[in-house]
C-alpha cells in the first residue's frame, strides 16, 4: 500500500514537473517572440507559435539522421586522417580533435544566428570568409543549401508567419541571384541551422546540442562505413558519457565566443580536410 | 614648469610606417616612428632596390609577458614595402594566464601598391599567452603576400606546444570606395591554440598538433601575387595521390625519370623531401585570395619548404628584391 502511494506520488510529481516545464518553455517562447517584435517595432504576432509541443516535434526532426541534408556524404576529414596516418590512426584520437575543431570554427555562428536571426546574411558572409579550405567549404555549403531546401519545401508551411520567415525568403532569393567570385550569401550550414532552430522554437542550448550531436553522429556513421568499427561499437561511442561530456564542454566553451574570434583549434584538421582531394580512392566528399 | 617638448602622442609599443613613391620613382619611407619595446630599422636604400626594406625588431629579441606592440602601416599608391625580422619573435612566459602579450598590425595598401611580410616564425615559450592580430585593408588593385607561422617553442629545452594560449587572426579586407561603400571582409583566418582547452578534452595540446613542430599560413592577394598563387595551386593539384600504388617496373620508372623536364624533376625532388621531412600542406582559393597552410616536423623543414617554393616561383624576389626572402631561407 505504502509502495503504491509512493509510486503514485512520484507519478504525480513527475506530471507536475512536466507541466511546469511546459509552462516555462511556453513563457520563454512568448518572451522571445515579444522581444523580437519589440526590436522590430512591429506589433506582437497574433498567433503565439511555436508552441512547446511543436518545438519538441521539430527538435526530433532536426536531430533525426533521416533529415535530408546529405550528412552521410561527408566524413569531415576522417577519411583523410585515416589515409594520412595508416598505422597510427585511432578513432578515439580523431573524435575529440574533430569535435573541438568543428565547435571552435562553427558553433559561435549557430549561437549568434539563433540569438539574432536577422544577422543571418552577415553571419553567412563572415563564415564564408573564415572557411579557408575548398573541401570544408563545399561540405558546409552543400548541407546548408539542403537545409534551406528542407525549410522551404517542408517546414515553412507548418510554421506561423513570424518576421524571420520573410527573412529566410529574402535570403534564398539573394542566394539564387548570388554569383561571381565573392557571392553575397553562400548558405553555410551553421548560421542557417541556428536561425531555423530559433524559428521553430528550439532553445539556444538545444540548437547548439543538436548541431554538435549531428556532427558526432555523422562522424560515427562515416567511421562505420569506413570500417573503423561496427554498428554496436558505434552506438556505444554515441551513448557514452564521453561524447555527452565533450558536447557540453564545447557548448560551454563557445557560449560567449564572438564570431569574429571563432577560429581553428586543431590546425592539422585544416590540412587533413584540405588534402582530402588528394586521396587516391574516396568514399566521402570531405 | 612643464616639459618644453610636446607630449608624445604614442604609447609604449606603438609604431608607424608610411611608404610612398618618391618623385624619382622609387619607393621611399615617408615616416617611421616607434616606441619601446618595438624597434624598426630600415637600411639606407641602395640605388637598385625594388622595395623599401624594414626590419621589425624588439629590444632583447622578444616580447616579455604583458608587452603590447601596435604597428600601423600605410603603403601609398604604387610603392612597395618588404618587412622582415631578425630571428624568431620570442614570446616569454606570462606571470599569470590573464596577462596577455600582444602584437597588432594594421595595414593599409593603396592601389598598385604592394606589401610583402615574410618574417621569422613566432616562438612562444612555455607558459606564454599571446594574441596576434593582423588586419590588411586593401584597395582593389593592391597586392599583399604575408606569412604567419608559429613554432612549438624551444624544442631543445623540451618545449612542445607548451604555452598557455596562442591566438593568431589574419584578416584581408577590400576597402570600400564611393561606389562600393563599406569595407568587405574577404578572408578571416584564425587559429586558437589553448592548452587548458585541450586538456579539458583529455589531451595535452602537443597531441592535437600531431608531431608538427611548426605551423604556418601564407596569404596571397592581388594581381602581383597571382602568379605565386597559381603556382601553389597547381603544385598542390599535382601532388601524388595518397594511397596510390606505383605499379611501374624499375626500368619504366628510371626511363620516365630520365625523360622528365627540369620543372618536373624539381617537383618530384621537392615531393620526396616533403615526405622525408613530414611536410603537409594544402592550398585553396578563397574569395580571390590564395591561402596556403603547411605544417612540418621541424622549423627548418618548414622554412626550407616555404622558401624553396617562393624562390622557385620567383615573383617575390622579382617584385620586392631578394632581401624580402631573407627569413625563409
Amino acid at each position: 500500500m505504502a509502495l503504491s502511494t509512493a509510486t503514485s506520488d512520484t507519478a504525480s510529481i513527475t506530471h507536475e514537473i512536466e507541466e511546469l516545464e511546459a509552462q516555462l518553455e511556453d513563457a520563454r517562447a512568448r518572451l522571445k517572440l515579444s522581444q523580437l517584435s519589440t526590436k522590430d517595432g512591429g506589433p506582437t504576432p497574433a498567433i503565439l507559435k511555436p508552441s512547446p509541443s511543436s518545438s519538441t516535434h521539430f527538435l526530433f526532426l532536426l536531430s533525426d539522421s533521416a533529415l535530408p541534408l546529405g550528412a552521410f556524404a561527408f566524413s569531415s576529414g576522417l577519411e583523410s586522417y585515416l589515409a594520412h596516418n595508416p598505422r597510427s590512426s585511432t578513432f578515439s584520437d580523431f573524435l575529440p580533435s574533430s569535435v573541438s575543431s568543428f565547435a571552435s570554427t562553427t558553433l559561435p555562428f549557430v549561437l549568434a544566428a539563433h540569438r539574432d536571426p536577422k544577422s543571418l546574411f552577415d553571419l553567412d558572409d563572415q563564415l564564408d570568409a573564415a572557411v579557408i579550405c575548398t573541401v570544408g567549404r563545399r561540405a558546409s555549403i552543400a548541407q546548408g543549401r539542403a537545409l534551406l531546401t528542407v525549410w522551404e519545401r517542408s517546414f515553412r508551411s507548418t510554421v506561423s508567419e513570424v518576421p524571420e520567415v520573410q527573412l529566410l525568403r529574402e535570403f534564398s532569393t539573394l542566394l539564387r541571384e548570388s554569383k561571381g567570385e565573392i557571392p553575397a550569401v553562400s548558405a553555410h550550414l551553421a548560421p542557417l541551422f541556428g536561425a531555423i532552430c530559433a524559428i521553430v522554437g528550439l532553445s539556444l542550448r538545444q540548437a547548439a546540442y543538436v548541431f554538435m550531436l549531428s556532427h558526432v553522429k555523422a562522424l560515427i556513421s562515416a567511421a562505420v562505413r569506413a570500417s573503423v568499427f561496427g554498428p554496436f561499437q558505434a552506438q556505444k561511442v554515441l551513448a557514452g558519457e564521453r561524447v555527452q561530456h565533450m558536447i557540453e564542454l564545447m557548448i560551454d566553451r563557445e557560449w560567449n565566443t564572438p564570431v569574429e574570434e571563432a577560429g581553428q583549434s586543431v590546425p592539422v584538421m585544416d590540412l587533413w580536410i584540405g588534402r582530402h582531394e588528394l586521396l587516391y580512392s574516396r568514399i566521402f566528399n570531405s | 614648469m612643464g616639459s618644453p617638448f610636446p607630449a608624445s602622442s604614442s604609447r609604449a609599443g606603438d609604431g608607424r610606417l608610411v611608404v610612398k613613391l618618391s618623385p624619382a620613382g622609387a619607393s621611399s619611407l615617408e615616416a617611421m616612428t616607434y616606441q619601446y619595446p618595438l624597434k624598426l630599422i630600415s637600411p639606407s636604400p641602395s640605388a637598385d632596390q625594388k622595395s623599401v626594406l624594414v626590419f621589425i625588431l624588439s629590444y632583447g629579441g622578444g616580447l616579455v609577458g604583458g608587452d603590447s606592440v601596435n604597428l600601423s602601416i600605410d603603403v601609398h599608391e604604387k610603392s612597395k614595402l618588404s618587412l622582415v625580422t631578425q630571428g624568431h619573435t620570442k614570446v616569454f612566459k606570462s606571470p599569470s594566464p590573464d596577462i596577455v602579450t600582444s602584437q597588432t598590425l594594421q595595414v593599409r595598401v593603396d592601389d598598385d601598391a604592394s606589401l610583402c611580410l615574410l618574417p621569422d616564425p613566432v616562438q612562444p615559450f612555455e607558459s606564454s599567452v599571446y594574441v596576434q592580430t593582423q588586419i590588411f585593408k586593401l584597395a582593389p588593385r593592391a597586392s599583399v603576400c604575408f606569412l604567419d607561422w608559429v613554432t612549438q617553442g624551444r624544442s631543445a629545452r623540451g618545449e612542445d606546444w607548451s604555452f598557455i594560449r596562442w591566438t593568431g587572426r589574419n584578416e584581408i579586407w577590400q576597402r570600400g570606395d564611393e561606389a562600393i561603400g563599406k569595407d568587405r571582409l574577404l578572408v578571416r583566418d584564425t587559429v586558437v591554440l589553448s592548452s587548458p582547452d585541450s586538456l579539458l578534452l583529455g589531451r595535452p595540446l602537443k597531441e592535437t598538433m600531431h608531431k608538427t613542430g611548426v605551423f604556418g599560413t601564407l596569404l596571397l592577394r592581388g594581381h602581383l601575387m597571382k602568379p605565386v598563387g597559381d603556382f601553389f595551386l597547381s603544385e598542390f593539384a599535382a601532388l601524388p595521390r595518397i594511397g596510390a600504388r606505383d605499379f611501374r617496373s624499375a626500368e619504366d620508372k628510371a626511363q620516365e625519370e630520365a625523360a622528365q623536364s627540369e620543372s618536373e624533376r624539381w617537383s618530384s625532388n621537392r615531393i620526396q623531401k616533403e615526405k622525408e621531412e613530414g611536410v603537409l600542406w594544402s592550398a585553396a582559393n578563397v574569395r580571390g585570395c590564395v591561402i596556403v597552410k603547411f605544417g612540418a616536423k621541424t622549423v627548418e623543414a618548414g622554412r626550407n619548404w616555404i622558401g624553396s617554393m617562393l624562390i622557385r616561383e620567383g615573383s617575390v624576389a622579382h617584385h620586392f628584391g631578394s632581401e624580402a626572402l631573407m627569413c625563409v631561407q
